[in-house]
C-alpha cells in the first residue's frame, strides 16, 4: 500500500469531516463543489512547451495545482544480455526496464523522501506495465534510446497529485519526438540534424502510454477526480493504470476485442493509504463526560468502545480494508465503454501536440 | 473534462524572438537536440555606400568605430544591368564556381549571405575557408550580410518545408529586402530611379530561378550571367561541372563502373568494430595502379590494386578499406604501369561502353598474377584491399598540361566547348576529364585544375579549368607551378604583416644607450671576436660562433643566434603569417622568405661589422670537449667576418694565418671533431642523399652547370655547434616546459621498413645490415663497402635514408619522454633553435627559452598544448614540402642544364622490376627509369629473377641488369611527343664500368 496522500495537515473538525462523509456517502453523492460523481474539474494543458526537451508538458488543475514533465533522450550502448537469450528476432524491439528512468521532484520535498520516491516508482511501473513502451526505445541490436523523464511538481501537493504527474507525462509522451535514423541496421546510429525530421516516439494512431487514475470511494459510492477535501473522508484510495490500444496497433502479443475500435486496459492497479486514517475521530456522546457519558479510562479501552459505535453525525475514521466486490466496481468504473477512462483518454487526445 | 491551451503570441516582443533546432551528434556517439535563441535586430547594415539610413543605425565597436561600408555606390553594370549591380550568389552557385569570384576580370561588389555563408561551410570546408579570404580582402568588396539576424530577412521554417528550401526562400527575402532598401536609400538621397543598383541573385537551382522570377527578384543564372560578361570564354570554363549533363545520362541507364560507397554509419560502425580500416590513400609512384594504406591496425600497408579496388579514391584522399580474402592477396607489384603509356589515345569525350579496366590494364595485372602464382612460397604475398568509401576528399588544384592527342585537330581553332584530358604533374594524381572552350590556346601550357566530382559511371574525375601558369618549360610557370604543387604561400606578404615591421626600416640600428629598454637584461657581447660561417652567397645570418680559451685551459664556445623573437611578437599578423608559412623555401633561382625581407637580410641577420641583438648560448669546455657549464642570454654582438665555407676552409688551412678569429676557428674545428667523434660512438647516422647544385647565370639564372656538393670540415663545424645549440636548448625548455616545450624527435624505423634492402645487400654482396638500434645501424653502413667502387657505400645510404622516418616537430606533452629520442642523431633530446630566420619552429624555441631564463613572461600561445600542437602539424607539413620543392627544383634545372646535350655518364642500378630498372646518376643527382622497351627496337624477351634481383632480356637485345650494378648511361633530354614534357632520357650503353 503506497503511502499517505500529502504530509499536510488536513484541516478540517471532526464534525465537518462527519459532514462530507455524510454527503458523499448519499445516492446520488453530493460533492462540496456540486460536481457529480464522474465529473473531473477543468484543467489547462499544453504541450511542447520547453524547446530544449524531445518533448514536454504542462497541466494545470482548477485546484492550482500544476505540473510540468520534460523528456529527454540519450543514445546508449546495450549491453548484452546473457541469460536466456531467445533467438536474434525475439531480441528485436524488445526494450528493457532500465532505458526509462522516471524523476519526480516535488517542492519542499527531498530527492530521497519516500513520497516522491513512491510516485516515481509508481508512475514508472504503470508505463513499464504495458510492455511496449519501452520497446520504442529500441534502435537496433546494439544501441538504444536512454528515456529521462523528469517530473516537477511546481504547487504545493494539495491533493494526491498522482493523476496529475502522470496525465502530465503522458502529454509530455505524447509529445516526445526522437532525431530520425539515418543508419541502417546494426550500425552506430546516426542521425538526421534535421529537427522538423524527427519522428514522434507515439506516432498517430498507435498505441498511447498509460495514464494512471485517482478513484475513490465512500461507502459504495465511487468518486472520481476528489479534491483533497473530498480524499479527506475516502474509505478507499485506489491508483488504477490503464492504456489504450487501437486496433490498427494490434500485434501478437495483445488481445483484442473485436469489434470495438479501442480497447482500454487496466495495467495495474494500487491502493493508497487514505489520508482519513490519520484523522482525529470525533468524541460520542457516550464517551463524552460533558454530555453524560463517561471517558475511557486507556486508549485501548477507547478503541475497543468505538469500534461497536455507529453513531450517525460522529467522525470515525475508517479502519479495516476494501471490499473486493467494491475494488472491482470501481475498475470496472474506469474501464468501462463510455467510461471515465475513455473520457480521459479523449480529453488527453484532444490536446494539441505542437 | 476540457483542456484548454494557453495561447500563445500575446507577447509584443515575440517577433524579434525566434528560435533555431537542431540535432547535434557528438564524436562519442551522443545525441543532442540544440535549440538556439535567435534575437533578430534591425540594425544590421546593408554596407552599400548609397545609403544614409544604415550608416546612421550602424552598430558600432567599443572604441566607437564602425566597419566601414563594403558595397561601392557605383557599381560595374553589364548589359543586362546597365544600372550597375550587386551579386548575390546562393550556395549552388558559390559551390559551382568560386574560382569565378576570384577572378580578377569580373565578380565585384558581392553580397554574401549569412545563409549561404552557413550552408557552404557544411558542404564544403576548404570553399569555405576561400570564401572567407575573399570577404577579407578589400578590392573584391564582399560583403557578409547577416540576414539571419535582420528582422526583415529573417524567415521562418513552414511546415514541411525542407532545409533547403527555406534557404532558398531566404536568399529570395534577402534580394527583395535589398531591392527596396536600396531604392529607398537612393530616393532619401534624392537621387535618380535610374541609379539604383540591381541586386541580382545567382543561382544554378532553376527551381529556385523561378521562384525568384514569381517574386519580382532579379535572378540569373551563372552560365547566363557570365556569358554576359566581356572575358566570358575563360570565365565559363570556372564553372564546374553541373551536374544537369550528368542526369540525363542516368536517365539512360548507364551502367555505373564503379561499386557504391557505403554510407556513412556503415563505415564509422565498420571502423569502430576493426572489420574496416581507415587510412590516407597514397599512390605507388612507379605504378598508378597500385595503391597502399596505412592502418594502425596492421604493420605493414595494405595494398589496393587495380583500378576497381582503388574505386575512385585520390592520392591523399582519407578512405575506408576492406581486406580481401586471402586467396586475393598479392605481392607489391615488380612491374612500372604507367597511365600514360597505357591509355594513351583514349578518347575523352566517350562516354558509351566505357570499361573501367581498359584490356590494356587488364592484361597488365593478368601478368602480375601470373607471377605470383608461379612464385615460390618463399614470396610473402600481403594483404590487399578494396576502398568501400571516401571519408574526406583532399582534392586540392593540381597544376598539369592538357594531353595533346585528346584534343580534336578539327575543334583546335574553334571556339567550340569540348572535353579533354588533363594530365597531372604528380604522377600518383589520374588524368582529369575537362571541359573547356580554350582547348587550341592551353594547350602547351602549365595549366591549373581542379577536380569537381568522380561518379560511378565515369573512369576519370571530372574537373575545371581555373587558370594558366604560361607556356610549359617557360622559367616563371615552372617555378608557379613547382609552388603551388607543393603549397607554398608565395604570395607577397600582406599590408598588415608589413606594419608589424619596425617603423624605422633599415635604418634600424641596436640603441646606443644601454638605458634603452631594448638593453634590458641583454648582455653585452660585443667585444668578442665573433664571426659567421655560411654558404657563398648567405644573406639571412641565423648564426655566429666566437671560441676563446679560459685562464684554466677550458675554452669558452659561444653560438649566437639571431634574436627574431624580439621583432616578431606573437599574436601579430607577422607572427600568424611566419607560423602558416613555417618555413623559408629555397628553390634554385628563388627564395620564398617566411619573414620579410627586411628582417630576414638585414635587421635580424647577423651581419658583419654591424650590432645586432643575438640569441647566445655560452658553454665552458675542456679540451677534450666535455660541456663544464652552459649559459643562455639574450646579448647584443657585433660579427667581425661573414666567411663563406670556403673562404674559412682556406684561412683554417693557411697556416700563416695567426690573427685571432682564425685561431677561434682552429679551436672550433678541433673540439667539432670531438663532438662528431662521440656522436658516432653514441650511434648517430651519417645518411646520405643525392645533393646537387646548380651554378646559374647571375644575370638570367639559366643553368650553366651542376656540381655535386663538395664537403669541407668547416660545414661539419658549423653543423656540430649547432647541433650542440639545439641539444642544450632543448633539455633547458624541456625542464622548464615538461608539457609545452617544442622539440624535434625522430622516430626510430619499424624493422620492416629495412627488410628489403636487407636482402638486397645479403643477396647481392653478402653484406649484412643490422638495424636493431641506430648504432648497429650506423655500423653495418660503416661496413658496407665495395673495395672497387667508392661510391657504393654512399649509394646504400641513399637507400637505407628512404628506409627512415621523417623527423617531426611535436610539444613535449604528447608524447612520453623516451619517444622523445632523435634516432639520426642518437640524441635523448632535440629541438631547433638555430635558425629562426627561416624556421618557425626555432622562433618558439626561442620564445620558450627566454621564458625559461626570465627574460620575459611566456606568451599563452607558446603555452597552450592544443596550439602549439596545430602549430607543430602545419610545420611538420610545411617543411616536409619545402624540402620537396627544393628538390623538384633542383630537378628542373638539372634537366634545363642538360637540354639539348648528350652525356655519357656512370650510374648504378637501385631497383629492378621485370620490365624495366631505376639508374642513379651521382654525377647529376638524377634516378630515372630505363624500361625493357627501351633497350632496343622491338622490346626483348625478359626474365626476371625476383629473389637474385637480376633482370636478363635475350632476343632483340642481350643484357643482364643487376641491382647496385655499375652501368654506363646515356643521358639525354627528350620531349616526349603528345604531352609535350620535357624528360631526362637515360639510354643503356653498357654494363659495368667505364
Amino acid at each position: 500500500m503506497a503511502p499517505s496522500a500529502s504530509t499536510q495537515q488536513i484541516l478540517l473538525s471532526p464534525a465537518e469531516l462527519s459532514y462530507l462523509h455524510t454527503s458523499l456517502s448519499l445516492t446520488p453523492p453530493i460533492r462540496p463543489d456540486g460536481r457529480r460523481a464522474t465529473d473531473f474539474r477543468p484543467l489547462h494543458a499544453e504541450t511542447d512547451i520547453l524547446p530544449g526537451t524531445y518533448g514536454s508538458a504542462r497541466i494545470c488543475f482548477a485546484d492550482g495545482t500544476e505540473a510540468v514533465v520534460g523528456v529527454k533522450a540519450e543514445v546508449e550502448k546495450s549491453t548484452p544480455s546473457y541469460a536466456g537469450d531467445d533467438g536474434g528476432d525475439r531480441d528485436e524491439e524488445k526494450g528493457r526496464n532500465e532505458w526509462v528512468e522516471v524523476s519526480v521532484e516535488i517542492p519542499g520535498m527531498r530527492d530521497d523522501d519516500s513520497m516522491p520516491v513512491f510516485l516515481a516508482a509508481m508512475l514508472s511501473e504503470s508505463l513499464l506495465a504495458d510492455g511496449g513502451f519501452t520497446g520504442r526505445l529500441w534502435i537496433n541490436r546494439r544501441f538504444h534510446w536512454k528515456l529521462y523523464l523528469d517530473i516537477l511538481l511546481l504547487s504545493q501537493p494539495l491533493s494526491y497529485p498522482l493523476p496529475l504527474l502522470s496525465l502530465t507525462t503522458h502529454l509530455a509522451l505524447l509529445s516526445t519526438r526522437l532525431p530520425k535514423l539515418k543508419s541502417e541496421q546494426d550500425e552506430d546510429p546516426l542521425f538526421d540534424d534535421d529537427w522538423d525530421a524527427s519522428v514522434h516516439l507515439y506516432p498517430a494512431g498507435s498505441a498511447k502510454p498509460a495514464v494512471t487514475l485517482l478513484v475513490m470511494a465512500v461507502k459504495d459510492n465511487i468518486i472520481f477526480d476528489a479534491s483533497k477535501e473530498e480524499l479527506s473522508v475516502a474509505e478507499v484510495v485506489l491508483a488504477v493504470s490503464i492504456a489504450s490500444h487501437s486496433s490498427s496497433a494490434g500485434s501478437g502479443r495483445m488481445q483484442v476485442d473485436s469489434g470495438s475500435g479501442r480497447q482500454l486496459r487496466l495495467l495495474a492497479v494500487r491502493t493508497i493509504d487514505p489520508p482519513s486514517r490519520l484523522t482525529h475521530p470525533g468524541v460520542p456522546n457516550s464517551l463524552n463526560t460533558a454530555t453524560g457519558g463517561t471517558a475511557a479510562a486507556s486508549l485501548e479501552q477507547e478503541n475497543s468502545k468505538r469500534e461497536g459505535l455507529h453513531e450517525e453525525g460522529v467522525w470515525q475514521p475508517p479502519r479495516g480494508g476494501a471490499k473486493r466486490k467494491l475494488i472491482a466496481g470501481m475498475i470496472a468504473r474506469v474501464l468501462e465503454k463510455g467510461g471515465v477512462g475513455e473520457e480521459v483518454l479523449d480529453g488527453l487526445n484532444a490536446v494539441e501536440l505542437g | 473534462m476540457t483542456s484548454l491551451k494557453r495561447s500563445l503570441g500575446s507577447d509584443p516582443l515575440s517577433s524579434s524572438i525566434s528560435s533555431k533546432v537542431f540535432v547535434r551528434s557528438t564524436k562519442s556517439g551522443k545525441v543532442q537536440k540544440i535549440v538556439r535563441e535567435l534575437y533578430l535586430r534591425q540594425d544590421i547594415p546593408c554596407s552599400s555606400k548609397l545609403c544614409t539610413a544604415c550608416l546612421a543605425t550602424a552598430p558600432r565597436d567599443a572604441a566607437g568605430l564602425l566597419a566601414p561600408f563594403v558595397l561601392s555606390a557605383k557599381p560595374a553594370g553589364t548589359k543586362a544591368y546597365p544600372n550597375g549591380h550587386y551579386l548575390l550568389p546562393d550556395t549552388n552557385a558559390l559551390l559551382n564556381a568560386l574560382d569565378l569570384f576570384e577572378s580578377t576580370s569580373a565578380f565585384y561588389d558581392v553580397i554574401i549571405l549569412q545563409t549561404v555563408l552557413e550552408e557552404l561551410r557544411n558542404r564544403s570546408l576548404p570553399l569555405y575557408n576561400r570564401l572567407i579570404g575573399l570577404t577579407k580582402s578589400a578590392e573584391k568588396r564582399f560583403y557578409v550580410f547577416f540576414n539571419e539576424f535582420r528582422l526583415e530577412t529573417y524567415v521562418h521554417r513552414e511546415q514541411g518545408e525542407t532545409i533547403n528550401d527555406r534557404n532558398d526562400r531566404a536568399v529570395r527575402r534577402a534580394g527583395k529586402w535589398y531591392d527596396e532598401h536600396l531604392s529607398q536609400a537612393v530616393k532619401a538621397a534624392g537621387g535618380n530611379k535610374k541609379s539604383v543598383p540591381t541586386v541580382v541573385m545567382l543561382s544554378d537551382d532553376k527551381e529556385n530561378l523561378k521562384k525568384a522570377k514569381r517574386d519580382g527578384v532579379a535572378a540569373c543564372g551563372l552560365k547566363d550571367y557570365v556569358s554576359g560578361l566581356e572575358n566570358a570564354e575563360q570565365l565559363l570554363d570556372m564553372i564546374a561541372v553541373v551536374k544537369e549533363g550528368r542526369e540525363i545520362r542516368d536517365a539512360r541507364a548507364q551502367e555505373a563502373l564503379f561499386a557504391e560507397y557505403y554510407s556513412v554509419s556503415k563505415m564509422m560502425t565498420g571502423v569502430k568494430n576493426g572489420t574496416l580500416h581507415q587510412g590516407i590513400f597514397n599512390v605507388s609512384p612507379y605504378n598508378y595502379l597500385e595503391g597502399s594504406i596505412n592502418v594502425p591496425a596492421f604493420d605493414k600497408n595494405l595494398l589496393v590494386l587495380g583500378r576497381e579496388s582503388i574505386n575512385r579514391a585520390v592520392q591523399g584522399d582519407v578512405v575506408v578499406v576492406e581486406v580481401l580474402p586471402k586467396d586475393q592477396w598479392k605481392e607489391p607489384s615488380t612491374k612500372i604501369i604507367e597511365e600514360e603509356a597505357l591509355n594513351k589515345n583514349e578518347n575523352p569525350d566517350a562516354e558509351d561502353g566505357e570499361a573501367v579496366v581498359t584490356e590494356r590494364e587488364r592484361k597488365a595485372l593478368q601478368e602480375e598474377v601470373k607471377k605470383v602464382h608461379s612464385k615460390s612460397s618463399e614470396g610473402r604475398p600481403q594483404p590487399t584491399a578494396r576502398v568501400v568509401g571516401v571519408v574526406k576528399r583532399n582534392w586540392r588544384q593540381y597544376v598539369g598540361h592538357v594531353d595533346e592527342s585528346s584534343v580534336s585537330q578539327s575543334v583546335k581553332e574553334s571556339r567550340k566547348q569540348q572535353t579533354v584530358f588533363l594530365i597531372p604533374m604528380d604522377k600518383r594524381i589520374p588524368k582529369i576529364r575537362v571541359r573547356t572552350r580554350q582547348a587550341g590556346e592551353i594547350i602547351g601550357k602549365r595549366v591549373l585544375v581542379t577536380i569537381d566530382s568522380w561518379d560511378r559511371d565515369s573512369r576519370y574525375p571530372v574537373g575545371h579549368f581555373v587558370r594558366s601558369l604560361g607556356e610549359l618549360e617557360t622559367k616563371g610557370a615552372e617555378t608557379e607551378a613547382l609552388l603551388l604543387e607543393y603549397d607554398v604561400q608565395y604570395r607577397p606578404f600582406p599590408k598588415a604583416v608589413l606594419d608589424c615591421l619596425p617603423t624605422k626600416g633599415h635604418d634600424w640600428k641596436v640603441p646606443a644607450s644601454a638605458d634603452d629598454p631594448g638593453w634590458k637584461d641583454r648582455r653585452d657581447l660585443r667585444g668578442l671576436q665573433i664571426c659567421s660561417i655560411d654558404p657563398i652567397g648567405c644573406q639571412d645570418i641565423d648564426d655566429a660562433l666566437h671560441a676563446r680559451p679560459l685562464p684554466n685551459g677550458n675554452f669558452e664556445v659561444g653560438v649566437h643566434i639571431a634574436d627574431v623573437s624580439h621583432f616578431v611578437k606573437p599574436n601579430n599578423a607577422m607572427d600568424a603569417e611566419a607560423s602558416i608559412r613555417g618555413t623559408t623555401v629555397y628553390l634554385v633561382d628563388k627564395r620564398i622568405d617566411m619573414l620579410p625581407m627586411l628582417l630576414g637580410t638585414d635587421l635580424c641577420s647577423l651581419k658583419p661589422y654591424v650590432e645586432r641583438y643575438a640569441f647566445s648560448a655560452i658553454w665552458e669546455i675542456t679540451p677534450d670537449a666535455e660541456i663544464v657549464k652552459s649559459d643562455f642570454t639574450k646579448s647584443v654582438i657585433k660579427s667581425r667576418e661573414a666567411f663563406s665555407y670556403e673562404q674559412a676552409q682556406i684561412r683554417v688551412d693557411d697556416a700563416s694565418q695567426q690573427d685571432e678569429l682564425t685561431t677561434a676557428m682552429r679551436t672550433l674545428l678541433m673540439l667539432s671533431k670531438k663532438f662528431k667523434q662521440k656522436r658516432m660512438d653514441a650511434g648517430a647516422l651519417s645518411l646520405s642523399s643525392p645533393e646537387v647544385r646548380v651554378e646559374t647565370e647571375s644575370e638570367t639564372s639559366d643553368p650553366i652547370d651542376i656540381k655535386t656538393k663538395k664537403h669541407l670540415d668547416t660545414m661539419s663545424l658549423v653543423e656540430e655547434f649547432m647541433l650542440l645549440a639545439n641539444t642544450s636548448v632543448a633539455a633547458k625548455i624541456y625542464s622548464a616546459f615538461p608539457q609545452t616545450a617544442m622539440l624535434r624527435r625522430h622516430g626510430a624505423p619499424p624493422k620492416t621498413n629495412f627488410e628489403e634492402l636487407a636482402n638486397q645487400l645479403k643477396v647481392k654482396k653478402g653484406l649484412e645490415l643490422r638495424t636493431s638500434s641506430s648504432k648497429e645501424l650506423a655500423d653495418s653502413l660503416d661496413a658496407c663497402v665495395d673495395p672497387q667502387e667508392s661510391f657504393f657505400n654512399t649509394l646504400v645510404r641513399i637507400m637505407a635514408t628512404r628506409c627512415m622516418m621523417s623527423a617531426e616537430y611535436f610539444c613535449s606533452g604528447t608524447q612520453a619522454y623516451p619517444e622523445f629520442r632523435h634516432y639520426g642523431l642518437a640524441s635523448e633530446i632535440y629541438t631547433h633553435f638555430t635558425s629562426p630566420i627561416r624556421r618557425y619552429a626555432d622562433l618558439v624555441a626561442h620564445r620558450q627559452l627566454a621564458a625559461a631564463i626570465d627574460y620575459e613572461p611566456l606568451d599563452a600561445s607558446v603555452r597552450s598544448k592544443g596550439k602549439l600542437e596545430s602549430v607543430c602539424k602545419n610545420i611538420n607539413v610545411r617543411h616536409r614540402n619545402a624540402q620537396q620543392a627544393g628538390r623538384a627544383s633542383i630537378e628542373y634545372y638539372v634537366g634545363q642544364a642538360l637540354k639539348g646535350r648528350i652525356v655519357e655518364e656512370e650510374g648504378f642500378v637501385m631497383k629492378v622490376f621485370s620490365n624495366g630498372f631505376v639508374v642513379f646518376v651521382p654525377r647529376f643527382g638524377i634516378e630515372s627509369l630505363i624500361r625493357l622497351r627501351d633497350l632496343a627496337e622491338t622490346e626483348p624477351e625478359s626474365t626476371f629473377d625476383a629473389e637474385d634481383y637480376v633482370l636478363r632480356t635475350s632476343g632483340s637485345r642481350e643484357v643482364e641488369v643487376e641491382l647496385f650494378e655499375k652501368v654506363v648511361v646515356r643521358i639525354s633530354d627528350v620531349k616526349e611527343e603528345g604531352t609535350g614534357k620535357r624528360k631526362v632520357r637515360l639510354e643503356l650503353v653498357k654494363t659495368g664500368g667505364k
